[in-house]
Order: C-alpha cells, then structure tokens, then sequence
C-alpha cells in the first residue's frame, strides 16, 4: 500500500471512537447485521430450492409409488382340446392360428367357475363384468405359455394374471365405489366381486416388478406397460453420449483453455460452444432428423440417433464446465511440470487433467442429467413410440444401437397423453424410477468429488 | 508376417458380411389420434403373430406424412397413420420423392364431444349456442358486433347460468378443423348470422374466427391437458374425442348435440353430427419387401379387431359401416 | 462388400492396424539405438505413439469422409458423375482408407529414426486431435443452419418475410390466409424468460455464494447435490407440477383475489416453474466459478477487516463477475429454449400485441413461446408443405440466430470484464 492511498484511507477513516471496546459502536451493528442478512439471504435461497424439490418430490413420490405394486388374481383355467388344437396334431404352426381371441374366454370361464364356486353372489353382476376383472393381456399370457408347452392342451393349469386397471385402481384409491357408479369402465358390482375374491386370497396386491422389466402395453392395459424398452434405450443413449461427449467435450476445451491462439478460429470457436448452449434443445431435433435420419440414412426412434443428438447436445455443458475446472487449476502446476522437462502436452494430460477431473466430472454430470431428462428432441427423431420389442445393442441389420426403442422421459411423456388414468400413476412411477438413476450418478460424483475436491 | 495375418483377418471378416437384410419390423408413425388404435393392433398383431410388434411413433398426421413422402426404402416409414385424407399437394411431393403407390385405408370415425365436469351442470347445446359463445363477432339486431356474451344463459335462455370458458383443440389439431366446420360455422349458418357475415365481411368463413378475450382457450396439447384444465377450472368446457371421454366417464359428462348423445352407436347412424374419418396410408411399395406389412394392413382392419364389437370399437372407435370394401381394397394391395 | 462399410469394423480393422504400427514402430526405434535409447531424441514409447497416430487418424479420416460422400452421392444419384459416384464409391471407400493408413505407418515407420522427434510429432497429431474435436462446435452450428435452412426458404418463398418477421398477429389458420408473425411469441419467449431469472438468478447465486462461502463441509455436501437434482428432473414433469399445482394455486390465490384474471396457466405460473429448474444452472455453475477465485484475495480483504459478506460484495463477487455473466447467460438460454413448462404451464395462446400495454404485461394471462409453436406446428395435423407447418422452421432458425446475437453481446462484455488472476 502506498503512503498516498494510506493518506487517503486516514482521512475518511472515522474519528477516533470513545467509550469500550467491549460495546460495538453503530457502524459495527450496522455492518454486522447486514452480514448476518446476507448469510440469511443465503441459507433462505437454498431453503427455497430445497423446498422445491422436496415438494416436487412428495407430489411424483405420492403418485407414483403405487406403480410398483399390482394386483393379481389367480385362476385355474381348462384348456379344451376343441377350441385350441382342433386337429389335435400338437401342431405348432397349426395352433398359432389360434389367436388371443379365443383364450379371452377362458379366462373368463375359469374365473365364472372360480366365483360359482366360492359361492360369490353380488347383486347385478352379469358375466361380461366377470371377465371385465381380468387384464387383457391375459389372454397373451396363457396363448404364450400353451404355445411353449402344447402338452398343456386338454388339461387344467393354474395361472396368475394381471387385473384390469380399473381393478388395481380401487386397490390404490383411484378408483372408488362412487366413480364406477359413473365410471363405463368398470361397475361397483366389480369392486364387490375383486373385494370378495381378496378375501378368499384369490386376488392379491404384490410388488410389481414387471414394471420395471415389461416393454409397454397399449391403451386397453396400462397395467401391463412398463418401462423395459425405455431404460434400455436411455441405457444406450447414455453409453452413447458418455462415450463420445466426455471425450470430445474435454479435448475439445483443453484446445481452447490450453494451447488455443487468440485468433480468428478459436474465436469463432468460442462463439460456437456458447451459442450451442443456448440453442434450444427443441432445435437439435430438427438437426437430428435432418442429418441423422434422413441424411446418414439412420433408423427412426434408433438409440444411436438420440445419443448422437444429445452429444451434440451436451457437448457445450461439459466444454463449459471443464474449461472452469481447467482454467481453476493454478499456473504453477503447469509451471513446475513445464520446469523440470515435460512438454505443454504432457503437463496438461499429466498434470492439470488429473487435477481439473473432480470439476470435469460435475460438468459431465450435469449434462448427462440433462440428456437423460431432455424430451424435446427425441420428440421429432420418433423416439416417441410405442416399441414393443425389446432393443438389442447390436444387430447385424441395424447395427450398433440401431433397433427402435423409446426413452425414459419420452415414455413419461407419452403416457401423460394416454385416455386411461392409470397411464398417469406409470407416468409417475417412471419418473420415480428416473429419478433413482439420478440419484445413484449423483451419488457417485459426490463420492468422487469428495475425494478429489480442492481449493487453490 | 503380421501384415499377412492381418489380410487373413480382414478376408474372413469381408466373407462373413452376408447381403444386409431386409428390416423385420412395421414402422408406422403419425397421428395421435390414430395412435392408441394403432397400437391395439400392433400390439395384438405381435401377440398372435410370427412378426415382431410393429412401431408406432405419434408426432402427429402431418409429421407422419412427412416422412412417409420421404422416399422408398428401407429408413423410411411403411405406413402413416392420418386423421385427414391426404392433401393433393403431399402427394405431389410423394410422387416426386418415388413413393407413387399410395393405399388409402379408412380404419373408422373419431366423434368429437363437448364435455364438462361431472359435478358441474349438465349442458344440451345446439351448434347454434356454440357459434354465439364462441364466435370473435356474432349478430345483435341485425348487425356485427364483436361478441357480447359472457354467460351461457344469455346466449341461449335453456342453457344453465355459467361462465363461457371452452376449451377447444389448437389450430394444430385436425380436431380444430371439423369443430369449426361441423359446429361453428354449421350454428353460423343455422342461426342466420352467415348472410350478415357474407355482406359485412365477405366470406361466409369468417364466421368461424374464434373470440380472443380468453373465453375461447386454444389447447395444443392432448386431451389429458384440457381435462387438467376443466378441472382446475369447473366453469371450462371441453372438446374430446369419444374414446377419450369414454375412458374419463367418472370425471367428465358430456354435453348432447342438437338432443343427440353422443355414442359408437349414434355416430355410426349419422344422428350425432360432429364427427371425421380417421385413416392410414401404407406405402404399397413397402409390400412383400418389409415382411408383416400387408399382414398388418389385414389385421388393422379385420372385423375382429375393427369391427363394432371388436377391441377397437371397444375403446371407442366408431367402425366403418363399409369395412368389407376396405378389406377387400387392402386384400388386392401389392398384388 | 457391404459389411466392410460398417463402421464399427473398420474402427475395428484401423485399431488393430494402429496397435501393429506402434508395436513395430517402437521395435524399430529400439534396435535404431542399438539397445542404447538415451541415443534417441524421444522415449521409444513415442515413435510407437507416432506410428498408431499416423494410421488411425487418417485411415479413419479418409473413411469418415468417404462415406459422407457416398451419402452426397447415393441423395444425387440421378444426375451424371453422382450416378458413377454412387456406384464406385461403396466399395472404393474402404480400400482408400486402408491404403491411407498403409501410407501413414509407412511414412512414420520411414520417419522413425534416432534423430527424430517423435514427441514432437506425437503430439502434433494430438493437438490436431483437440482442434478437431473443438471444432464439432463449428460443424453442429453449420448442420443446425442447414437443417433448417431449406425448410425456411421453402417457407419464405409463401409467405412474406416482412409480415413474418414484423407481424403483430399469430392465428395460423388451415385454411391458409393464416397471420404468422412472430413478435407475439417472441414477446411472450422473453417475458417469460424475464419472469423465470428474476426468481432464478438471486435464488441461484445467493445458494451458490452461501454454499461456497459459508457452509461447512456437511451443509455443502448435502444441499449441493440436493440442487443439482432440480436440473436433472425431467421438464415435463415440471410442467405437470406448473399444470396442477402451482397454476391453479396463484389463480386462486393471486390472480382471481387481485381481479387480474381466471387463468390457471400463465406467464407468472411457467415462469415461476421455469425459476426453480434454472436454480441448479446458476448456483452449480456461479459455485464452480466462486471457489475459483484465489483464496489469497478473500484473505487480503478479510485481513483488512471486512466482513465476509463485505469481502463477497467488493471482492469475491467482482472478481467472479465474468463467469457468472457465463452461468446467468447458460440459464437465459435455458429459459428461451424450454418447451415442456411452457406448454402445459403458460397455454398456447400467443400474445396479443394489439390490445393496449396491460394485456402485454399481465403476469396472470396466458402466453406462449416461440419453442411451444415450433413443437405444436411439427405436430400438427396440418399439410406439411403449407406455410403453416413451415413456419417451424422458419420459428427455429430466427431463434438460433437471436440466441447467436445474444451470445455474442455477452461474449464481449464478459471479454471485457475478464480480469486475470493467473
């Protein structure tokens, strides 16, 4: 400090102050107060966040969990020859012919025989509201397992099938006795007869884990959709974008952090990476269908082309971010490196990646979080679809990730526009199920985080 | 020695490559209307068939045509599912882009209806109601005002004493184009105030511009977004597909048309008005390259899947009363 | 020939040729120095390195190139040398990229010599490498361009730019005859926007400001990610939360008591919903960028008997002031481009320019963006050559050039301010 600035701290400096050490004077409350105000703005600005995602959380959690658990209900089901193999020839191609319409009703029959069994008897409850009980996709079922095994033909077997939505509905308080008064879907006559049929164990309320692991399921039967195709098309679009986004992100800004001249292409470079920032994700779905799909010739709703797009799109997050974390490790590191005989590029790999890695992998969290939750573009490449079969990684007609499949957040999207209701409780335990893959990458960068976390 | 090894390794790779082969699977994309009924079908076709469920992608009849008029071949779609008939122009750039054999399959008809929350009151409305509390200008006293009303009662006495608010699909919708062709400007005509719209503004169309004081909501979402909105706000009343409205019957009633209920049944009769067909298009030149295709055409529009007691109907399609022609046109496709 | 197209075969091919070149190139350098390496210029190690480098790179740059071609060609394929083009080139493509990569290991194998810097040359190859990656950035903004370009002179060429871009009406009508200006969305895109940072940026930074400065090791590891959470939840779950529970709640509570309107969607709904995902985008960034300013800076001003919120005000914050510009821009940018919130948040109506300024600036009435309309025009239901579907595009490039513009302002202003602390 020089005697000049020092003179004129003096002369604004206050008169010399009386009285005790002991007692603040004015200016001091004053200024303490404000610090303890602005500590307060702080602890309330991350209250506010806090209480945001605690709210939104409570609301996804008190819609959603419900997903996880299913009703079911258990039959014993004839399977007669004449309806099912009537040349009796156990003939496979012969029996494939035989469609799902013909299986509907014997579930229905199965379950008739079940209620007039038990002795069941509710007021106005006709035959058609019996079979009304059991899921449509029941009838796949038993299709499927007889078709695996044609000797069941002509034999009884047992069998555990979904209920229908509404069904589940009144086990999770969507559907009430009130409701299918006015409900066309299902009648209070139902609701008596699941009641009575849980109350001989034949109808029971289990953990669903066929939500996580079941491709989706049409409009007819949400309680058969799950999320299947989508965790394993957000699966491969994450390997895709991790594959190439952190990579190319984090080469692309040790250039520009750390051997880029200040010249016309690097500034056009700079440019570039902020603008993409900001282009809005929507616009990267135009790019995607333009180039990916119908330049490069690449599958509609195929992994590969939603991973691309959301490289392209997540490559300025990370470059953003890793250029912070390059730019936070001091010039010192790179000195001593440089002194003792490394080259510029060794010094960078060796050094100052390391030491820029804790920063790098916040930046690739927080983008590939991003991708993982983005619904804007996939919306015009087809990724909102219904897929059925399930992706594989690789084949030898679409190549690498190029089967259709759908995504996490695009399957939430899409079941928020179903008719039925109980699309919206999957909706939200799809959400649930996106966000306990947030929270385990979290985890892991936190953990990661701590041990490498620093100040300079 | 190891460049030797290395030609070896490639020479076998070159001979395993065997001739790409043909993709497997139905690739179908448009309408969301069409959408649930597409995939009943896909789903049902890949239960009881060898062929894997076809893909179905939503995005709209437009997009859907888009990529079906991309070209032939094996990235581009097989069918399009549309819930308007195909414009002169979109062939036009279908022909130039190679896609010149087109099948037009009509799959059924879409009712739209107006519905209201279930506890709220119950509405019977006459096109007529519907161009007065819509429209951006109706007729007072013989001249062009622009609209007055502010309560249902006001527009027509029979009609309960509640706030207009509507909820009526985006101008993105197909939706939007029959409500104001079917509703609005039907109650234009019908109430007399087409000859002073014709006289004033010089086109009987203006009668469907819509008010803009927000009385009138557009929705460029789905249903599921005006249902959310009828019921944040009880006052509103929307504009549903049938299907839709049959699948929330706990929450909304619906309002008849002109004294009709809507229904499958009054539909299909003609009694119930506001109403459109809904199609797919299947690239004919697609058949007998991709394997399911003309199964899946067949199966769509089967009697046992859109037939009026089939699962279709169920959900609350409106079934073609001349299915058997539609059936015999998609049997002779592609021969 | 067909599969050798594949690309993951000739990565494949190219690796194991590149492992061979350095396997050989490394052999080669070693027996050079006659099993003395301090005779070399550069470790053994890197005249291998130089070696893989000059296979991979332009084998597999002659590949990628040459599909890219084939693409061009098999797109054109009816006019005359395309035709020829098309025919040639699938099988042509992969032999030149194989012989691309003979000729680099035979130049680099030629090159390897005691006296010749590999390290040099490795890393040359290297910061090639990085150039190219940093310069993708360049490539998607061309593709973007592109993509969209085509599309917008087709729309140009039926309806005019003027009306376009000076329009104060949007009614897009199927008929044709449709308004399609674009100053109704973009007011309601940067209202909006407005609304969203005025809750995001204080709440943002002040997090971030109190985590990096004032919160212990506990509070930060716990509230930290606890944020970060709010940037990976998905925007249409938010919109789902704007839709049904805060949209009704300020029109009961706010709207309808001030007499201000009946909406439950509105600018002051989808802004507020946009505020708490941009919150994570602010603190997570400003935080990185606050814990980068040198610590000896704090000391010197504490030392000098400031407070610490005095240090954060005249200090801390001035010397971060260039980066969080950065954070606040990437959270604008957010704002402009988000489409889920908007959609079920704000509605779909847009903007009515022409019925006085309290129409324009009423929080509680209902708006849309320009994002909103690119989506809903995608699609539609209507004639996918009409104007009315077009416009898209058109919606989407003068967003990207707007969004450009803006960038480069704040690019200059942060260039302006940057202080140096190296």
């Amino acid at each position: 400090m020089t005697d000049a600035t020092a003179a004129a701290a003096a002369s604004t400096a206050p008169a010399p102050r009386k009285g005790s050490l002991l007692v603040q004077d004015a200016r001091t409350r004053k200024r303490n107060a404000a610090e303890s105000r602005f500590k307060a703005y702080g602890l309330a600005a991350i209250a506010v966040g806090v209480i945001a995602l605690v709210i939104l959380v409570t609301s996804i959690l008190g819609n959603g969990t419900s997903a996880f658990r299913q009703s079911y209900i258990a039959l014993n089901v004839e399977l007669p020859e004449a309806k099912l193999d009537k040349s009796g020839t156990r003939d496979l191609e012969v029996m494939k012919k035989v469609t799902t319409l013909t299986y509907g009703p014997l579930l229905a029959k199965g379950l008739q025989d079940a209620v007039d069994s038990l002795g069941i008897e509710i007021e106005g409850l006709t035959k058609k509201d019996v079979s009304g009980l059991i899921s449509q996709e029941a009838a796949a079922q038993l299709r499927d397992r007889v078709l695996a095994d044609p000797a069941l033909v002509g034999q009884t077997v047992q069998i555990t099938v979904l209920a229908s939505g509404r069904i589940d509905g009144y086990y999770k308080g969507r559907t009430t006795l009130a409701s299918a008064e006015l409900d066309s879907n299902v009648s209070p006559a139902q609701l008596k007869l699941a009641d009575a049929l849980k109350q001989k164990g034949l109808l029971t309320t289990r953990f669903n884990a066929a939500f996580l692991t079941a491709p989706d399921a049409s409009d007819q039967r949400p309680e058969a959709a799950g999320l299947g195709v989508a965790i394993l098309g957000s699966a491969y679009m994450m390997i895709v974008v991790l594959v190439l986004a952190l990579p190319i992100g984090v080469a692309a800004s040790i250039y520009l952090e750390e051997f880029a001249p200040k010249n016309r292409w690097t500034d056009l470079i700079e440019v570039n990476i902020s603008n993409l920032a900001a282009v809005p994700s929507i616009v990267f779905g135009i790019l995607g269908l333009a180039i990916f799909i119908n330049f490069a010739g690449l599958r509609a709703s195929a992994p590969i082309v939603g991973g691309l797009v959301l490289t392209l799109m997540t490559l300025p997050t990370i470059i953003i971010s890793t250029r912070a974390a390059l730019k936070s490790v001091p010039p010192s590191i790179r000195d001593a490196a440089l002194g003792v005989g490394a080259s510029k590029m060794q010094a960078v790999f060796h050094h100052v990646l390391p030491l820029a890695a804790p920063g790098i992998l916040t930046g690739t969290i927080i983008g590939l979080a991003q991708a993982l939750g983005e619904t804007a573009p996939l919306l015009l490449i087809g990724m909102v679809a219904f897929v059925r079969e399930y992706p594989a990684a690789y084949s030898a007609t679409d190549g690498l990730f190029g089967e259709p499949s759908t995504a996490l957040p695009v399957q939430v999207y899409n079941w928020t526009q179903r008719a039925d209701p109980a699309f919206f409780e999957r909706a939200s335990g799809a959400i649930i199920v996106l966000l306990v893959f947030l929270l385990i990458m979290n985890a892991v960068a936190i953990i990661l985080r701590r041990r490498f976390e620093r100040r300079w | 020695m190891k460049t030797a090894t290395l030609t070896s390794a490639l020479a076998i790779a070159a001979l395993s490559a065997t001739a790409a082969a043909a993709r497997d699977q139905v690739q179908i994309a448009g309408s969301s209307t069409v959408l649930p009924y597409a995939t009943i079908v896909a789903e049902a076709f890949g239960e009881n068939t060898d062929f894997p469920t076809p893909v179905v992608e939503s995005g709209g009849s437009s997009a859907g045509l888009k990529k079906f008029c991309e070209g032939v071949g094996e990235n581009t779609i097989d069918v399009a599912n549309s819930s308007r008939k195909i414009k002169d122009s979109e062939v036009e750039v279908c022909t130039a882009n190679g896609v010149t054999d087109i099948l037009e399959v009509r799959i059924g008809y879409d009712g739209i209806v107006f519905a209201s929350d279930i506890n709220g009151n119950a509405f019977a409305f006459t096109p007529e109601d519907w161009y007065k509390a819509l429209a951006a200008e109706v007729v007072v006293d013989g001249k062009l005002v622009s609209n007055p009303y502010t309560m249902w009662n006001e527009v027509n006495p029979a009609l309960p004493a509640q706030e207009i608010m509507a909820f009526v699909p985006g101008t993105k919708h197909g939706t939007r184009e029959v409500f104001e062709e079917k509703v609005v400007i039907e109650g234009c005509k019908t109430s007399g105030a087409a000859e002073v719209v014709k006289a004033e503004r010089g086109d009987e169309k203006a009668c469907s511009a819509l008010r803009t004081d927000g009385r009138s909501v557009d929705i460029d979402g789905d249903y599921t977004e005006t249902l959310a909105r009828i019921q944040s706000n009880t006052n509103g009343i929307g504009v549903f597909g049938l299907s839709f409205y049959e699948n929330n019957t706990d929450k909304l009633q619906v309002a008849t048309m002109g004294g009709v209920v809507p229904s499958t049944e009054s539909i299909a009769s003609g009694d119930y008005p506001v109403s459109r067909p809904l199609y797919f298009y299947v690239k004919s030149q697609h058949i007998g390259v991709i394997p399911g295709l003309k199964e899946y055409a067949e199966f769509f529009v089967a009697d046992e899947l859109a037939g009026p007691d089939g699962p279709l109907a169920a959900y609350g399609l409106v079934s073609d009363p001349a299915l058997t022609e539609t059936q015999a046109a998609v049997a002779a496709a592609g021969m | 020939m067909g599969l050798l197209m594949s690309p993951l075969l000739m990565l494949l091919l190219m690796t194991a040729f590149a492992i061979f070149g350095y396997v050989t190139a490394k052999a080669r350098a070693v027996r050079l120095s006659g099993g003395d390496i301090r005779r070399l210029a550069s470790l053994p190690g890197f005249y291998g390195q130089n070696a893989a480098y000059s296979v991979l790179i332009p084998g597999l740059g002659v590949f990628l190139a040459g599909s890219l071609l084939t693409r061009i060609a098999a797109r054109q394929a009816d006019t005359g040398v395309w035709q020829d083009l098309a025919q040639a080139l699938p099988g042509l493509v992969p032999v030149l990229a194989v012989v691309a990569a003979a000729l680099g290991l035979g130049y680099a194998l030629l090159r390897t010599q005691p006296a010749f810097r590999s390290r040099v040359a490795a890393e040359r190859w290297v910061l090639g490498l990085l150039i190219a990656s940093a310069s993708i950035a360049i490539l998607t903004t061309v593709a973007i361009v592109f993509s969209m370009l085509f599309e917008t002179v087709n729309f140009f060429s039926q309806y005019s730019w003027t009306e376009f871009l000076f329009g104060t009406t949007w009614a897009p009508d199927f008929r044709g005859n449709s308004s399609l200006g674009i100053l109704p969305l973009l007011w309601g895109t940067l209202y909006i926007s407005f609304v969203a940072l005025l809750f995001a940026v204080p709440v943002g930074l002040f997090a971030a400001i109190y985590l990096s400065e004032y919160a212990g090791p506990k509070l930060r590891g716990i509230a930290k990610p606890l944020i970060e959470i709010l940037a990976g939840i998905p925007t249409i779950v938010y919109g789902l939360f704007a839709l049904v529970t805060v949209g009704p709640m300020i029109r009961d509570w706010l709207a309808q008591p001030l007499g201000l309107g009946t909406s439950g969607s509105s600018v002051l709904t989808a802004g507020l919903v946009m505020g708490v995902m941009l919150i994570p985008f602010v603190s997570s960034l400003s935080d990185d960028i606050i814990n980068a300013v040198p610590q000896a800076m704090r000391d010197g001003s504490l030392g000098l008997g400031a407070t610490k919120s005095e240090t954060i005000r005249q200090v801390v914050i001035p010397a971060a002031l260039p980066g969080i510009v950065g954070a606040v821009l990437l959270a604008t940018s957010r704002a402009i481009g988000e489409t889920m919130i908007v959609v079920l948040g704000a509605g779909a109506a847009a903007a009515r320019l022409n019925e006085g300024i309290g129409e324009m600036v009423n929080p509680f009435e209902a708006m849309t963006t320009v994002t909103v309309k690119i989506v809903s025009q995608l699609t539609g239901d209507t004639d996918f050559a009409a104007p009315e579907t077009l416009v898209a595009f058109a919606l989407g490039l003068t967003l990207f050039v707007m969004t450009l513009g803006l960038n480069v302002l704040a690019l200059y202003i942060v260039r302006k301010y940057r202080e140096q602390y190296e």
